[in-house]
């Protein structure tokens, strides 16, 4: 005869009725299982989503993610001929270069970027703050255009002006012509030694250019843009090294002084 | 409701919706008030299309988590981000609107098997997730999409304040007002 049967009948149903209980607790609770994983799923999902969207929950805006890209992963600016404002040509990616090797000095590479700004050993350009823009633009085009003007000045100021050069790229070649772009120029002050006013030698390398620093541009109806915008700062080895937000010349400038 | 439509309905009018795209995608206000509600709504008209009268049987387990994956799928096109991509990329917008539809067809399911307490929770997280992202779109003082100027901000600020504004009241006169009116008791 089992133990069990002998015990005391109050023992005996007690002794049952924890198990029994937690059983038909389990049992009723069973459709929770299914729904319960697949929410678990769906969230676990949607946040694995929502990291790569927003670079790991950094960002909301696509500069925001070419911001984080681009600080994570420099890539090298593409092979493009540009056409500066007194009609000359010249490449946009080694241009950098073809300046330090007119300069007969030797490539720094680690003077490349900030170290370089901060030696002062070397008076070769080290750096090159890229716009994009088109001069008939009333929107955003003159907001970048005031910061390079501010960037001009404070470069200026700093001592930095031979070692950091400016360019902005029209991505309007057919009415951007050079005789605009001196106007143009000559409207915001820029000092053509050290900014430069281009666009593209060919119309067929828009596409090009505007892949290469993700700018989208729409016609807007009224013979201009919706396009977005941002400071761009490329080394003297032709790598695009970072984005800045268009409010954020300072932080740009920030980075290219003497830590 | 007994108005019976034809099946083949919800699609045409996603036809004419798709149609209208480059309308609707110009503006950010249109794309964001307009243009996905509108795309949910079509997912729910083809769900009640679909499964007539079952649709209490295959809502009851899975109403909450249902409700959850709609609230998800809503809100990934919150972000200034996924809006330059639908905008920018063909697949992107194919995918916003598989999105919106399958959103508002789990929202037209899961809606009356999910009860009042579920129903509240997302209508007002939801409605206060909506209102602080319109605050947030008028207030921001950079461009936040790529395909919208700055300006554009503004009215699709106010056009998500609103639309939830106007879909949180006719929620509560629906689900709490009128039936507290009608049955003082």
């Amino acid at each position: 005869m089992p133990r069990s049967a002998a015990a005391p009948p109050m023992l005996a149903r007690q002794g049952r009725a924890l198990p029994t209980r937690c059983a038909a607790l389990a049992q009723r609770l069973r459709w929770l299982w299914a729904p319960s994983t697949l929410a678990l799923l769906l969230v676990g999902a949607a946040l694995a989503l929502g990291a790569v969207l927003t670079r790991g929950f950094r960002v909301v805006t696509s500069d925001g993610a070419r911001r984080v890209d681009l600080e994570r992963n420099p890539r090298p600016l593409p092979a493009l001929e540009l056409v500066d404002s007194l009609g000359r040509p010249f490449q946009l990616a080694p241009a950098r270069a073809a300046d330090r090797a007119a300069d007969g000095r030797a490539a720094d590479k680690a003077a490349a970027f900030g170290a370089g700004a901060a030696s002062g050993a070397s008076a070769a350009p080290v750096a090159t703050i890229i716009t994009l823009a088109y001069t008939s633009c009333t929107e955003i085009c003159r907001t970048t255009a005031s910061g390079q003007a501010y960037l001009q000045e404070e470069l200026r100021r700093r001592g930095l002006a031979g070692r950091v050069r400016q360019l902005t790229i029209s991505f309007d070649p057919q009415r951007d012509t050079p005789p605009v772009l001196l106007q143009y120029g000559r409207r915001l002050g820029a000092d053509y030694a050290g900014w430069r006013m281009a666009t593209l030698a060919r119309a067929a390398d828009l596409p090009r250019l505007l892949a290469a620093f993700e700018v989208v541009l729409l016609p807007d109806g009224l013979g201009g843009y919706v396009h977005n915008g941002a400071y761009f700062l490329a080394d003297a080895d032709g790598m695009l090294l970072r984005a800045y937000d268009l409010n954020r010349p300072d932080q740009l400038l920030a980075d290219l002084l003497p830590r | 409701m007994k108005i019976s439509l034809h099946p083949l309905f919800p699609g045409l009018l996603l036809v004419l919706l798709a149609l209208a795209r480059p309308w609707l995608d110009a503006s950010m206000a249109l794309h964001m008030v307009l243009e996905l509600p509108l795309l949910a709504a079509l997912g729910a008209l083809a769900a009640r299309a679909a499964v007539a009268g079952r649709r209490a049987a295959i809502a009851r387990p899975y109403a909450a988590v249902m409700l959850l994956a709609a609230v998800l799928l809503i809100s990934i096109w919150m972000l200034p981000l996924a809006l330059d991509l639908a905008v920018v990329h063909a697949w992107v917008s194919v995918a916003k609107a598989l999105a919106m539809l399958l959103a508002g067809a789990l929202l037209w399911l899961a809606w009356r098997s999910a009860g009042l307490m579920l129903q509240a929770f997302l209508m007002l997280s939801w409605g206060w997730m909506n209102i602080t992202a319109g605050i947030l779109y008028q207030e921001a003082p950079a461009q936040l999409c790529s395909v919208y100027l700055s300006e554009q901000q503004w009215t699709a600020g106010a056009g998500l304040i609103a639309l939830s504004g106007c879909a949180l009241t006719l929620w509560l006169l629906d689900a709490m007002i009128l039936p507290a009116l009608r049955d003082p008791g």
